[in-house]
């Protein structure tokens, strides 16, 4: 087989298995502006006849979903503030010393990363329940959040640290500069790349987190979209396409800043966005 | 002349290993001294002692008559040069020559007069905007350099700065980094793994092995006197030949061993049958016809650069000649080889000592 003719097989391949990846995506978008008897139209239709474009504000409105997706942003900037500021100083802590304790944190937090949300939520409620934080329902989800994706930020921003050179941080404090100061100045800004990324998959995260919320925040009025969602659903919904255009508005954006960032987040995983 | 850093009984200790023994170190003020040995003899853990960025255990560390032992590196007035120059790569050429101004508070219009005078000096004038990685290896190490003479310290520390070069720019840098150091009259310590940089740049040569001081002193004291036979070995190149030998019955001769014993006279008395390890410099080898000279051996090998003529001898162990000019000689032959007597250096067989002259 000639290089030509296998290149254009596994670019055929390639093309074919992310349409049926990217499929949900285009079946939501179009159902969404589907009208109802189209929805359930059989064989269906690939491309909606008559484009409900109303439906986005009708759902908006009746929904109330202006505030699910402020809900949703508290959380998420909450959660993301908390993990950056936390996160950054554990993770160049991590990357700058090396001896057993360091190890063992580090396997620690690895560790952190396996259990899931649904297991650990039992156990985290009751402990909020008995501090009285689930007074504060948001408050308690961005801590629990935080505490869940944290590992996740520190493994990502300590190899960022280390990509920068440790050299350069003596360079710093032989010119004059103290150990807070060369961080502040020479480090952060070389690692600001890396860290501006794993905070963006952070927030995407937890913009769109469900079984925290879900089980923590009873009242409906701080709840996030991701709740407000399953509360549109019941056992005899029909309505899928005011369902689907919630979904879309919920998930635009996201899908915007990573298609607008995506260069950056892929490099900013592979290559600590340093050299 | 006043010492400008002092060492007294320093050392230096990574949990159980010992990496700076007892270090005695005197280095004058507007001196150039070369710290020198192999990877891994200490040599940058003394310089980086120096800069603070590493603590040392125990001894005292004076920089200008000041204990320095627990002073923080921002507080001890010296610039550094790295290996790998270590320039900010988010800041312009300018910004990283007058960073530690910056920190010093300095107003922005001296700190721009700064380093346009320094960038004169260094010739880096017209990249003064550009960024670490807009730079080629000698304009980069150019910029560390001065980053480091901008702040007029008390001393420069070079770590290495020339191993990232290529052979031509480095013959270069050494030139234009002593003229520097001269024209700034200011104290430098240089680290190096590379006898020649040592030899060729410093005043004062430090050797040092498993982090102790072997030997120091001027560049042609330490190749004319060798304290041991690793300070032999190490400076010169090529190699000092070493050659077993027992002292003559005599008292003024010693019998060499390469392969078939040769008697050869000397200047200086020796223990008769005390054994020896004998020190000759190929360089201090001549040729002579076959059957004349000192000794007498086959050649194994004839490598010629063209100016300089480099002999193996077929003998165990080796012997190498070198000499400018050309030989006629060919693998096989037989060559006599002839030397001074007073260029003999002898070390003790056990401790590899150099005996008393």
């Amino acid at each position: 087989m000639s290089h030509q003719t296998r290149d254009r097989l596994l670019l055929a391949i390639a093309i074919i298995l992310a349409g049926i990846y990217l499929f949900p995506l285009y079946w939501m978008y179009i159902t969404t502006i589907k009208s109802g008897s189209e929805m359930f139209a059989t064989p269906p239709t690939f491309w909606p006849t008559d484009p409900q474009w109303q439906i986005f504000g009708n759902v908006w409105q009746s929904r109330n979903m202006g505030r699910y997706v402020w809900n949703s942003l508290v959380i998420a900037c909450g959660a993301v503030s908390v993990i950056t500021v936390l996160g950054v100083g554990c993770a160049y802590v991590l990357a700058r010393y090396r001896n057993i304790w360091v190890d063992i944190g580090l396997f620690l937090i690895l560790m952190l990363q396996v259990l899931p949300a649904s297991l650990m939520v039992t156990p985290i409620f009751v402990g909020f329940s008995q501090i009285g934080l689930l007074n504060y329902p948001r408050l308690a989800v961005i801590l629990a959040i935080a505490a869940k994706s944290m590992p996740f930020f520190v493994v990502l921003v300590r190899a960022t640290f280390m990509s920068v050179p440790q050299e350069l941080e003596e360079a710093a404090l032989v010119d004059g500069n103290s150990r807070v100061g060369a961080f502040f100045n020479i480090v952060l800004p070389l690692a600001r790349n890396g860290i501006l990324v794993s905070a963006i998959l952070i927030f995407m995260q937890a913009f769109g987190e469900f079984v925290y919320s879900k089980s923590m925040i009873q009242a409906v009025e701080l709840q996030p979209a991701s709740v407000g969602l399953n509360s549109f659903m019941g056992p005899n919904t029909n309505e899928w396409n005011n369902i689907m255009a919630y979904a879309a508005i919920y998930v635009t954006p996201i899908l915007a800043i990573f298609v607008l960032l995506q260069r950056r987040i892929v490099s900013g995983l592979t290559s600590g966005a340093l050299k | 002349m006043t010492a400008q850093i002092e060492l007294t009984n320093v050392n230096k200790y990574y949990g159980a290993y010992h990496a700076l023994k007892d270090i005695e170190l005197s280095i004058r003020k507007g001196s150039f001294t070369a710290l020198v040995g192999p990877s891994g003899c200490g040599k940058s853990t003394l310089l980086r002692s120096l800069a603070g960025l590493e603590s040392i255990s125990s001894g005292t560390l004076k920089i200008a008559s000041e204990v320095m032992n627990a002073v923080p590196p921002r507080k001890r007035d010296v610039a550094m040069v790295f290996q790998s120059y270590a320039l900010y790569p988010h800041m312009t050429v300018e910004e990283n020559l007058t960073y530690s101004l910056r920190i010093k508070g300095v107003a922005k219009a001296e700190r721009k007069k700064a380093a346009n005078e320094v960038a004169a000096v260094t010739g880096l004038t017209h990249l003064l905007g550009r960024y670490p990685r807009e730079l080629s290896g000698g304009q980069r190490q150019r910029v560390a350099m001065s980053r480091a003479i901008i702040r007029h310290p008390k001393a420069f520390l070079f770590d290495e700065p020339l191993s990232n070069l290529d052979a031509a720019l480095r013959v270069h840098m050494r030139k234009e980094i002593r003229a520097l150091h001269d024209r700034l009259g200011a104290t430098s310590v240089y680290v190096t793994h590379d006898q020649v940089e040592a030899m060729t740049m410093a005043d004062h040569v430090v050797i040092m092995r498993d982090g102790v001081i072997e030997q120091q002193g001027s560049p042609l004291q330490l190749y004319d006197r060798p304290a041991n036979k690793f300070v032999a070995g190490f400076i010169g190149s090529p190699a000092m030949n070493f050659l077993p030998a027992v002292g003559g019955q005599d008292g003024r001769s010693i019998i060499l061993d390469l392969g078939i014993k040769q008697t050869i006279a000397l200047d200086r008395a020796v223990q008769p049958g005390r054994p020896l390890i004998v020190g000759l410099r190929p360089e201090h080898i001549e040729l002579a016809e076959a059957g004349e000279g000192v000794l007498s051996a086959p050649v194994a090998l004839v490598e010629s650069t063209g100016a300089t003529c480099f002999l193996t001898m077929q003998t165990t162990p080796e012997l190498s000649v070198v000499f400018n000019g050309r030989s006629e000689a060919r693998a096989g032959d037989r060559v006599g080889l002839n030397f001074a007597s007073a260029s003999i250096h002898l070390f003790d067989a056990d401790t590899e000592r150099r005996l008393p002259d």
